[in-house]
């Protein structure tokens, strides 16, 4: 008897969710099997990067991430404008951190209107990142989402705090939410459950798992991005079709081994080769677990990603 | 239904109100309690003192005098401090006391089978180990074969141990939900004559407390399919009680045909009987668990 591969029965599908508009809107999900399993399934849509741009110059990033940027550091309108223009963004992502208040903490006036600046300045689709501070975030995102009406933004982290109040202005003014758990299925899949019932449609919801960066959870994450997989493709959980976005660049960057100097430690090498392989080898393995989106910050890791997605996809 | 054994779990120094009464000395409230549950019906009354460092020996001995003044209903003496254990067994009057129980772990094992042994008790078998908590079926029976093994040579035959595979909350890992189960319906070939017991309502640890009772008694349902004898419950969950008296033997049917692998139409059922039904389908793993998984 010949050998037969098995295969996987798969009988749901991730939605389709478009983020932005008109002609450099971008369209996630809809995929028929698990990633890059193009043996058994449709990728109609192959995973897509957004660039990370900071709301403020930040002053403790490692010089390898600031590098690329430093001309446009503390210009968000230029940074944005940049990352199109040079590195090929096809979205943006605003990491509303000024916002924070145990930082910074702008005002949400001030914050909403340089993302509108960031926002009006760009034809590609927008995500917005505030610091999970339910109140800020809440009065920040509302402010944005009123000013930029029909944008078609991704809103998030939508925690199952300030669900109400974000969803409500993102189903008033039409734009896309980002429902953020911790690391949690059980909780992923009510966040949606609870979103559904608000009304939010379903082409309007993704999913953020909440990153771990390697060394920091990566594993976590991925157990439970390939449990939400599993149960929307093969348990037909419609609950949980919806594309996953990964904040990679972020949680990577922050860490210890991104941030240290070449020879602070001689065993940790060359720095900036360090932090643009910690930032590829999150990408990659949270790609392989099923992420839609990702977030991401050094041009040289965006680069190696997007290679391996090209290759993977076709 | 009528001979499974229920032990009541209220009786535990965790309540508010009876956790300072054991440590005052105060027997009002203790013995209320104890009251409260054999009219309840139980089986056993569960006598929980955690982990008792500190005087537990002093403790348990005055809980089992004070509780056997008022009812004849039997104990579990439950503690991990094994001094307690056997001053509690020592004041036992009335009835043989359930010792709650003995880990596998090497510390503790041989000290509670020789307990067993020297007062002829019955015993809870705790598989958990020196590696903590079993991660699957299959080392579940690992343990149950090497617990045997060590009561075997004590003393202790099967007939005394109470197997307990260790439930744990469904928002946690659906695959120990499933291994549980799994590993009941191994036991009676692997352990000839020994008994078994879990503490049900940790399953639904974590979930708004009107709902636990869907998934403790849906999942007591499924366990009890596969020889489940006795468990630890809320003695007060009526509707459990229901179900143990033979009042619910068409849900119970609902669930068992569901678990044989008959795809049941919810549309097609009652409210009631719907609540089980998707109770059965995230206990088994077939639907992934949240919160609203009665309303969807």
């Amino acid at each position: 008897m010949a050998f037969e591969a098995p295969k996987i029965d798969y009988t749901g599908k991730i939605k389709e969710i478009t983020l932005g508009t008109g002609n450099k809107a971008v369209k996630v999900g809809g995929s028929t099997s698990y990633p890059f399993y193009l043996f058994e399934g449709q990728m109609p849509n192959p995973p897509r990067i957004a660039m990370e741009v900071f709301d403020f110059a930040p002053d403790d990033w490692a010089e390898a991430a600031v590098e690329p940027f430093k001309d446009v550091i503390g210009d968000p309108v230029a940074w944005a404008k940049k990352n199109i223009q040079e590195y090929g963004a096809e979205m943006i992502a605003l990491q509303l951190r000024s916002i924070d208040p145990n930082g910074l903490n702008r005002s949400a006036n001030e914050a909403a209107a340089t993302a509108k600046r960031v926002i009006d300045a760009v034809d590609v689709p927008v995500i917005l990142w505030g610091v999970a501070n339910h109140e800020k975030d809440t009065e920040v995102l509302r402010l944005i989402a009123e000013s930029c009406e029909g944008k078609n933004l991704a809103l998030g982290p939508v925690e199952e705090e300030d669900y109400k109040q974000i969803g409500a202005s993102a189903i008033a003014y039409k734009h896309t939410v980002i429902a953020s758990s911790p690391i949690d299925i059980n909780l992923a899949k009510q966040l949606n459950i609870l979103l559904d019932n608000l009304g939010v449609p379903g082409n309007k919801i993704i999913v953020d798992p909440t990153t771990g960066a390697l060394g920091y959870g990566l594993e976590y994450t991925y157990s439970v991005m390939e449990r939400d997989r599993m149960a929307a493709l093969t348990q037909e959980d419609e609950k949980l079709q919806y594309p996953l976005i990964c904040n990679v660049g972020y949680e990577v960057w922050k860490t210890k081994e991104a941030k240290m100097k070449t020879g602070d430690d001689i065993k940790f090498g060359d720095s900036k080769k360090r932090g643009i392989i910690m930032e590829c080898v999150t990408a990659m393995s949270l790609l392989l677990a099923g992420a839609d989106i990702l977030i991401m910050r050094h041009p040289e890791s965006i680069k190696l990603i997007r290679k391996m997605i090209t290759d993977l996809a076709s | 239904m009528g001979n499974f054994i229920r032990i009541g779990e209220n009786l535990n120094v965790m309540s508010k109100i009876l956790g300072p009464a054991m440590k005052e000395r105060n027997p009002a409230p203790i013995q209320d309690m104890a009251k409260k549950e054999t009219e309840k019906g139980v089986d056993y009354i569960d006598v929980n003192i955690g982990p008792a460092r500190k005087g537990g020996d002093e403790m348990m001995a005055w809980l089992v005098k004070v509780i056997q003044d008022v009812t004849d209903t039997p104990l579990a003496l439950d503690t991990t401090n094994m001094e307690a254990m056997e001053a509690g067994l020592k004041a036992c009057k009335k009835g043989k006391a359930l010792i709650n129980s003995i880990s596998l772990q090497t510390s503790r094992i041989e000290a509670g089978l020789k307990l067993a042994a020297k007062y002829e008790a019955d015993c809870i078998a705790l598989l958990w180990s020196d590696q903590g908590m079993p991660r699957d079926a299959n080392e579940r029976a690992m343990h149950i074969v090497d617990f045997m093994a060590k009561a075997a040579e004590i003393g202790v035959p099967n007939e005394k141990l109470w197997v307990d595979p260790i439930v744990s909350p469904i928002s946690v890992e659906i695959n120990q939900v499933k291994a549980c189960v799994e590993f009941m319906s191994m036991l009676k070939d692997i352990a000839p004559g020994a008994k078994s017991t879990c503490g049900l309502s940790n399953i639904s640890n974590g979930v708004q407390d009107n709902l636990r009772p869907w998934l403790n008694i849906t999942y007591l349902i499924m366990l009890m399919k596969h020889g489940l004898y006795s468990a630890i419950v809320d003695s007060f969950d009526e509707t459990l009680n229901d179900f143990i008296n033979g009042k619910k033997d068409n849900i119970v049917r609902l669930i068992h045909r569901m678990m044989d692998g008959e795809k049941v139409d919810i549309n097609s059922l009652s409210a009631e009987e719907a609540k089980y039904a998707k109770s059965v389908r995230v206990l088994a793993g077939e639907s992934l668990f949240s919160n609203s998984w009665l309303d969807i």
